[in-house]
C-alpha cells in the first residue's frame, strides 16, 4: 500500500499553486473556495445585517421614523421596508448562512476530514462558487431596480405576480435564486459524490465524522428541495412575463399551489441551514469535552431522519389556507414527529458533556448557545406546529421570534462555534481570546434582548413585515431595538476579531486543541498546506473518528 | 487500496449522473405538481372545490334542508355588474335546485368573461355538486347586454353523516367572473380554457335578461 501512496499522481509539489487573482478567479482548490465562501459569507451578512439593523430602527418607536423618500411618498417608503424585510431574508439564508456552512467549513473541511485530496469535481466547485456571487450581485441589483421586490422571501402571489409587482424586480430576485439554486445543486452533487467514493482507506461512512455527515444530509436536501424551488419560480417567471396561469386565479391556477410549491422547498431549507450547525456543534463539544460523542450513530441517523421527515411537514406553514381537519392532523403529527430526533441529539450533546473533562473555550462557549437557542426556538416550534395555535399566531412576531432562535441565530452561533474552533486550522493563527470571549457574551446577550421581546409583542398579536404598530406594543419594540444596537456592536467586534487574528494572531500548532480533537484535520499542519492527503491517510485500524 | 484518481473518475461521473438525474427528476415532479394538485382539488373538493355531476342523484331527498348563499364578484378588470338574484335559498339534500345570477355589461363593447367558483366553508367541497353551470363556459356578453345565468347544483346528503361536517347549516357558492382572455376581454380574442372539464354547457343563458 505504501508504494501505491508515494506514487500518487498529479506532479503538483506541496503548495505550488497560481498566484494573484487567478488563484481565486480560477480556483479549483477546496481550501481556497472554501475561504472565498467564508469571504462571500461575511460580505453578505453585513449587508444582511445593515438591513435587519435598519428594519429594528424604524420599529424602535410607533409611526413612521425614517421616510427616505419624504411627506406623501409614504407608499414608496412601505415598498422600501418590504424590500428590506425580503433582502435581509433572502440575503441571510442564501448568502450568509447556507455559503459559511455548506460553501465555507464544508469545503474546507469535509475532504480534509475525510481523508481526500480535494472535492470530487474541482472544477464544478468554483462554478458553484461563482454563480453564487453572481446571485448576490444579481439580487443586489434587483434591491435597486424599480422600487426593488417587496415580496417577502416567500414571494407569494398575487403580491409577487405583475399586479402587483410590474417592473423588472422581482424577475431579476427569481434569476438570482435560479443562480443560487443551480450553486446549491451543483454544491451538493459534489459533497454527496466526494463523501461517497473519497473518503480515505478504512473511513467507512459509519466512521465518518459527524459533521461530514451533516453535510452529506444537507446536501441530500438542496438536491431535492431547490429543483421544487426552481420549477416553482420558473412557473411564477411565465406567469409574470409570459401569460400563463399557474397561480392566476383568473386563467385557472391558484396562489395556493404556489405556497405549496414552495414550502415543499422552504421547509427542508430551514433544515439545510441548521443541519450543519448540528455537525459543527457536534465536532466541538466532543473536542472540548475530551469524550467522543454520545450516541455516534443516533446522532448520525437522527439527521437522516430529519431530512426525510422534513419533506413531509411542509403545510404546517399553511394552516390558514384553510386546510381540513384531518389533513391538518396529519401536518401537526408530522410536525411534531421532528421533536424527537432533535431531541435525541440535544440529549446526547448534554450526554457527551456529562462527565467529559469539559474546558470552555470560545468554540465550546459558541456551541452551548447554540443548544440553548435552538431548545428555546424548538420549545416555541412545538407549540407552534399546533395548528390551534398557529392560526393564532400566524404572522405575527412570535413566528419572528421563533424561527430566527431556532434557525437563524442558533445557525449563526454554530457558525461562530466553526469559525473559532476552525480558524487557527484555516489560516494558521489563533483568534485573541480575550476579544473573542467578550464577542460571545455580547452576542449572547444581544441577541435575546433583540428576540426575547418578540415572544411577547407576537403573543400580543403584532404582526409580521408592517413598519408602523399601535403604542400598545411600544415597550418591547424597544427593547428588541436595543437589543439590536448590542447585536450590532458585537457584529462589529467580531470583524475586528477577524482582523486581529490574521494581522496579529499567535502561531497555532497542528492541534491546538489537545487529546480532544481526533478528527483527521487536526493531524495536518496549521495552517493547512494547500495540498493535503495526496497520500491516503490509511484508518483501518483506527477508532472510529468522531 | 484501490488507486485513487483514474479509478475515481469514473465512479465519480457515475454518482454525478445519478444525482443530476435526480435533480431534474425534482424539477419535473414541480411541474407535474400542477395537474396533479387540480386533480387533487377535484377529487377531494380541497378548498372548497365543488363536484361536477352528471345527473341527479338517483336516491331519494334527504329531509334535512340546507342553505345555500350565492356570491358574486367581478374583476375590476372586467366592467361587468354581476349579482345574485337571490341571495340564498334553502334547499333539501340530494334534490337539484335552480339559481340564476345576472349579469351586465357595462361598457359599450362586447366582452367575454369566464368565472372561477368554489364553495365554503371548503370542506363542503366535497359534498356539494354541480350539474350544469354557466362557469363551465366563458360567457360573451354584448355591449350593454343583461343575462341571467344559471347553475344547477344538489348537495350531498353524505354531508350530514360526514362528521367533519356536522358544523355546516350554511354553504356559500361564490363566483369570480375575469375578463377571459388575458387581458382585457374583448371579443374575437382566442378563448381561453377554462378550469372544470364541460359537459355538456346547457344553461349557459338560459333566460334573457
Amino acid at each position: 500500500m505504501a508504494d501505491q501512496e508515494t506514487a500518487a499522481p498529479g506532479g503538483h509539489d506541496h503548495d505550488h499553486h497560481p498566484t494573484g487573482w487567478r488563484r481565486w478567479l480560477f480556483s479549483t482548490n477546496h481550501k481556497d473556495i472554501g475561504t472565498m465562501y467564508i469571504v462571500l459569507s461575511m460580505v453578505g451578512a453585513l449587508v444582511g445585517g445593515a438591513m435587519s439593523f435598519m428594519i429594528r430602527l424604524e420599529l424602535m418607536d410607533p409611526g413612521i421614523q425614517f421616510n427616505l423618500f419624504g411627506a406623501g411618498e409614504e407608499a414608496a417608503y412601505f415598498q422600501f421596508y418590504n424590500v428590506l424585510v425580503t433582502g435581509h431574508a433572502f440575503i441571510m439564508v442564501f448568502f450568509v448562512v447556507m455559503p459559511a456552512m455548506m460553501g465555507g467549513f464544508g469545503n474546507w473541511f469535509v475532504p480534509l476530514m475525510i481523508g481526500a485530496p480535494d472535492m470530487a469535481f474541482p472544477r464544478m466547485n468554483n462554478i458553484s462558487f461563482w454563480l453564487l456571487a453572481s446571485a448576490l450581485v444579481l439580487l443586489l441589483v434587483a434591491a435597486f431596480t424599480q422600487g426593488g421586490p417587496g415580496t417577502g422571501w416567500t414571494v407569494y402571489p398575487p403580491l409577487s405576480s405583475a399586479e402587483f409587482h410590474p417592473g423588472p424586480a422581482v424577475d431579476l430576485g427569481i434569476l438570482s435564486l435560479h443562480l443560487a439554486g443551480a450553486s446549491s445543486v451543483l454544491g451538493a452533487i459534489n459533497m454527496i459524490t466526494t463523501i461517497f467514493n473519497m473518503r480515505a482507506p478504512g473511513m467507512t461512512i459509519h466512521r465518518m465524522p459527524l459533521f461530514c455527515w451533516s453535510i452529506l444530509v444537507t446536501a441530500f436536501l438542496l438536491l431535492m428541495a431547490m429543483p421544487v424551488l426552481a420549477g416553482g419560480l420558473t412557473m411564477l417567471l411565465t406567469d409574470r412575463n409570459f401569460g400563463t396561469a399557474f397561480f392566476e386565479p383568473s386563467g385557472g391556477g391558484d396562489p395556493v399551489l404556489w405556497q405549496h410549491i414552495f414550502w415543499f422547498f422552504g421547509h427542508p431549507e430551514v433544515y439545510i441551514i441548521i443541519l450543519p450547525g448540528f455537525g459543527i456543534v457536534s465536532q466541538v463539544v466532543s473536542t472540548f469535552s475530551r469524550k467522543p460523542i454520545f450516541g455516534y450513530l443516533g446522532m448520525a441517523y437522527a439527521m437522516v431522519f430529519i431530512g426525510f421527515v422534513g419533506f413531509a411537514v411542509w403545510a404546517h406553514h399553511m394552516y390558514t389556507t384553510g386546510l381540513d381537519a384531518d389533513t391538518r392532523a396529519y401536518f401537526v403529527s408530522a410536525s411534531l414527529v421532528i421533536a424527537v430526533p432533535t431531541g435525541v441529539k440535544i440529549f446526547s450533546w448534554l450526554a457527551t458533556m456529562w462527565g467529559g473533562s469539559i474546558s470552555f473555550r470560545v468554540p465550546m462557549m459558541f456551541a452551548c448557545g447554540f443548544i440553548f437557542l435552538f431548545v428555546m426556538g424548538g420549545v416555541t416550534g412545538v407549540a407552534l406546529a399546533n395548528a390551534g395555535m398557529d392560526i393564532a399566531f400566524h404572522d405575527t412576531y412570535f413566528v419572528v421570534a421563533h424561527f430566527h432562535y431556532v434557525m437563524a441565530i442558533a445557525g449563526v452561533f454554530a457558525m461562530f462555534a466553526g469559525f473559532y474552533y476552525w480558524i487557527g486550522k484555516m489560516c494558521g493563527r489563533q483568534y485573541p481570546r480575550v476579544l473573542a470571549r467578550i464577542h460571545f457574551w455580547s452576542f449572547f446577550i444581544g441577541v435575546n434582548v433583540l428576540f426575547f421581546p418578540q415572544h411577547f409583542s407576537g403573543m400580543a398579536g403584532m404582526p409580521r413585515r408592517i413598519p408602523d404598530y399601535p403604542d400598545n406594543y411600544a415597550g418591547w419594540n424597544y427593547v428588541s431595538s436595543i437589543g439590536a444596537f448590542i447585536t450590532t456592536a458585537s457584529t462589529l467586534l467580531f470583524f475586528f476579531i477577524v482582523w486581529r487574528t490574521l494581522s496579529a494572531g499567535e502561531k497555532v500548532p497542528a492541534n491546538p486543541w489537545g487529546e480532544g480533537a481526533k478528527t483527521l484535520e487536526w493531524t495536518v499542519e496549521s495552517p493547512a498546506p494547500f495540498h493535503t492527503f495526496e497520500e491516503l491517510p490509511d484508518m483501518t485500524d483506527k477508532q472510529a473518528a468522531e | 487500496m484501490a488507486p485513487m484518481r483514474t479509478d475515481n473518475r469514473k465512479k465519480n461521473r457515475l454518482t454525478a449522473m445519478v444525482l443530476f438525474t435526480v435533480a431534474g427528476g425534482m424539477v419535473g415532479l414541480a411541474f407535474a405538481a400542477v395537474p396533479l394538485y387540480k386533480l387533487f382539488c377535484q377529487v377531494t373538493g380541497f378548498g372548497g372545490t365543488p363536484k361536477i355531476a352528471s345527473q341527479p342523484p338517483a336516491a331519494a331527498p334527504s329531509d334535512r334542508t340546507i342553505t345555500v348563499r350565492f356570491d358574486a364578484n367581478a374583476n375590476p378588470a372586467l366592467p361587468w355588474r354581476f349579482l345574485p338574484e337571490k341571495t340564498q335559498v334553502t334547499v333539501r339534500a340530494g334534490e337539484p335546485a335552480l339559481a340564476f345570477y345576472r349579469a351586465t355589461n357595462l361598457s359599450d363593447a362586447p366582452l367575454t368573461g369566464t368565472a372561477t367558483f368554489n364553495v365554503t366553508p371548503f370542506k363542503a367541497g366535497e359534498y356539494f355538486s354541480k350539474i350544469d353551470c354557466f362557469c363551465f363556459t366563458e360567457q360573451h356578453l354584448a355591449a350593454g347586454e343583461e343575462v341571467a345565468m344559471g347553475v344547477r347544483f344538489f348537495v350531498d346528503p353524505g354531508i350530514f353523516t360526514d362528521p367533519n361536517t356536522q358544523d355546516v347549516t350554511t354553504i356559500t357558492l361564490s363566483y369570480t367572473f375575469f375578463p377571459a382572455t388575458g387581458g382585457d376581454g374583448k371579443e374575437g380574442e382566442k378563448p381561453q380554457q377554462v378550469k372544470a372539464p364541460a359537459p355538456a354547457p346547457v344553461a349557459g343563458r338560459p333566460v334573457k335578461g
